[in-house]
């Protein structure tokens, strides 16, 4: 035990406490996270801001973040390169002669781009522009409209590849290929959730539907859209046959993706390309060095065995494994509501983690049920980025629909329920695949 | 000074964009190395592509300053644009403090590593220590520039090419 000069407590209330303050300050949460940690680095003889050095480029000299830029590109240039166009095609042929036709059209692309992307901002803000205002022309409600967007877009990082896969694999030592394997089956029935959600709306509310496609039609749209679906397979193929690491099997789909735009469906020129370039590297930035602010953050709650006095009340509690799923699903989702999934899952993830190992749940189950509730965070205001994203292009404000999303939530989180009570939803196929990546 | 703080933000831009597209090389050499007998497997690939990638966050970093896209929680109604105005005069005070911090402590990490090399390609890690300073005088720059326009807009009102700093532009703010 190293003898420190403040004790838990304290720390904790100095850590937590001015973050909380320079957040109501609207001071961005990368500064707040950095700034909270200076007056404990200075109060506290044995430590110093050099700290801040030290972690921010331990953090950022990980080979596995580099995914992060990696994933981002590809979305944008499958966005530029004509690929969305086509997926859109091959989603009507499929569930067009279902009630609410364009809806599930928008929760099946949101499967499909769930595949080829691991970002649901990035699946909300491409899907937003083409589907809000066309459903509203087609008698939609403006508000079942945008929540429909908003939810669907979290599948993106439920249904591999995903960026937080990849975060919460890197950070807390989990395999990704694993991981990845184990958020299939969660992310379809969620998607399936959506659609039956859609369902139940369409019929109540009478919203229009389009003619059947024939077979032949989805035959000639599958074929023209299967390169682009091809992306999921490289990706996650690559990883489960051992060609790639995760971080290669992302720079891997960005040079499909950029082959598909720039040779294939030829949609994107040198312009779009640096556009997709710079956007990339602008967002994935500023996120990912908030990773380095929240390291620092998390390394001084383990310096103080900060979590550990945390969780003492709750492992008196003595929960069994389900109690202490839904325990750690309720700590993220409330969290989701405030912070972005990424710092969460560095500050809260390892706080829990020995919560998790004290109930022996699977470090595979207790990844997905929280990226799973950390996802719903997209969508949960104030700091739901899906849902803000959908009301920033239908310009209206984040509460106009805020009901429909939260309804639509509802089914999503029985799902949630059901990976929690049965930890073989996720983990059976994984371990019908890849037993040794459960390890 | 407004022209020259655009010329930097601009040449700061270029680099990040081509940072970003230089990060997919050393990482496709190495899947190339691996399955052909095109090229050896050369062993500073992976540093090379982590090198590049710290240089990436950090010029993001920067610009995101100018940029006001490092994202924030808002936890209050909307406000008008002059309260709007003196919140981001005191959040980027604090912004400031951060980027004081970083020049200060950040020179000392520079001398630090002037006595170390990195592992495979034994550079001088001064080369990648040096971004975090140069992040805290870029923030300054940034950060102050947006000060003083704040202060102008609350004593004058929106002038002309003065105006209140552009929307968040949509997608930006998170990339889960």
């Amino acid at each position: 035990m190293i003898s420190v000069a403040m004790s838990p407590g304290v720390a904790a209330l100095w850590l937590f406490g001015v973050f909380f303050l320079l957040l109501a300050l609207r001071v961005p949460v990368a500064f707040a996270l950095g700034l909270a940690c200076l007056p404990v680095l200075i109060i506290e003889p044995r430590l110093s801001p050099m700290v801040i050095f030290n972690t921010t480029f331990k953090a950022y000299n990980s080979f596995i973040l580099l995914a992060v830029p990696f994933f981002l590109l590809t979305a944008n240039l499958m966005n530029v390169g004509g690929i969305t166009d086509r997926l859109v095609h091959l989603s009507r042929t499929m569930v067009g002669n279902f009630p609410g036709a364009l809806a599930q059209i928008n929760v099946l692309l949101s499967v499909f781009f769930a595949g080829i992307s691991g970002s649901s901002t990035a699946d909300a803000a491409s899907q937003g522009k083409i589907f809000i205002e066309a459903q509203v022309k087609e008698g939609y409600d403006l508000s079942f409209s945008i929540a429909i967007t908003a939810v669907s877009a979290v599948l993106a990082v439920i249904i591999p590849p995903s960026i937080l896969m990849v975060v919460w694999g890197g950070v807390l030592q989990v395999s990704i290929g694993a991981l990845y394997l184990a958020g299939v089956v969660p992310g379809l029935l969620i998607g399936l959730a959506q659609m039956a959600t859609v369902h139940v709306y369409a019929v109540r509310r009478n919203y229009p539907t389009y003619p059947r496609a024939s077979f032949k039609e989805f035959l000639n749209a599958a074929a023209v859209a299967i390169p682009a679906l091809m992306t999921p397979f490289i990706v996650v193929g690559g990883i489960l046959l051992g060609w790639f690491t995760a971080t290669e099997s992302a720079a891997a789909a960005v040079i499909y993706a950029a082959t598909l735009s720039l040779v294939v469906y030829r949609q994107m020129g040198r312009k779009e390309l640096w556009h997709a370039l710079l956007e990339t590297g602008r967002l994935s930035a500023i996120a990912l060095f908030c990773v380095g602010t929240a390291s620092v953050f998390g390394w001084l709650l383990a310096y103080y065995q900060i979590p550990k006095a945390l969780l003492a009340n709750v492992t008196a509690l003595g929960l069994g494994p389900i109690g202490v799923g839904f325990f750690i699903v309720l700590v993220f989702l409330v969290v989701g509501c405030f912070l972005d999934a990424i710092p969460a899952i560095i500050i809260v993830g390892t706080t829990l983690l020995p919560l998790s190992q004290s109930v022996d749940m699977h470090p595979v189950s207790f990844g997905i049920i929280s990226i799973v509730a950390l996802a719903f965070g997209l969508v949960t205001p104030p700091y739901g980025m899906c849902l803000m994203i959908s009301c920033a292009i239908a310009k209206v404000r984040l509460s106009y629909a805020l009901k429909d999303t939260l309804i639509m939530l509802v089914p999503m989180l029985l799902v949630l329920s059901a990976l929690i009570i049965w930890p073989e939803i996720p983990l059976f196929l994984p371990r019908l695949i890849r037993p040794d990546f459960l390890l | 000074m407004r022209r020259f703080i655009d010329g930097y933000y601009n040449f700061l831009t270029v680099l990040l964009g081509i940072s970003v597209g230089l990060l997919v090389i050393p990482v496709t050499l190495q899947m190339i190395a691996r399955f052909t007998a095109l090229i050896p497997s050369w062993i500073w690939t992976e540093e090379m592509a982590r090198f590049l990638f710290i240089w990436m966050v950090m010029l993001g970093a920067m610009i995101g300053v100018r940029d006001g896209t490092h994202f924030d929680v808002d936890i209050w109604p909307e406000q008008k644009a002059r309260t709007n105005a003196v919140f981001r005069i005191i959040s980027t005070i604090f912004v400031l403090i951060f980027a004081l911090v970083f020049v200060w402590y950040g020179i000392k990490f520079v001398q630090f590593g002037w006595n170390q090399s990195s592992e495979l390609a034994d550079m001088p890690m001064t080369y990648l220590f040096i971004s975090w300073p140069l992040a805290g005088f870029t923030w300054l720059l940034f950060g102050g520039e947006r000060i003083l326009r704040d202060i102008h807009f609350l004593r004058f009102g929106p002038g002309p090419g003065d105006d209140q700093p552009k929307e968040r532009e949509l997608g930006v703010g998170s990339v889960v």
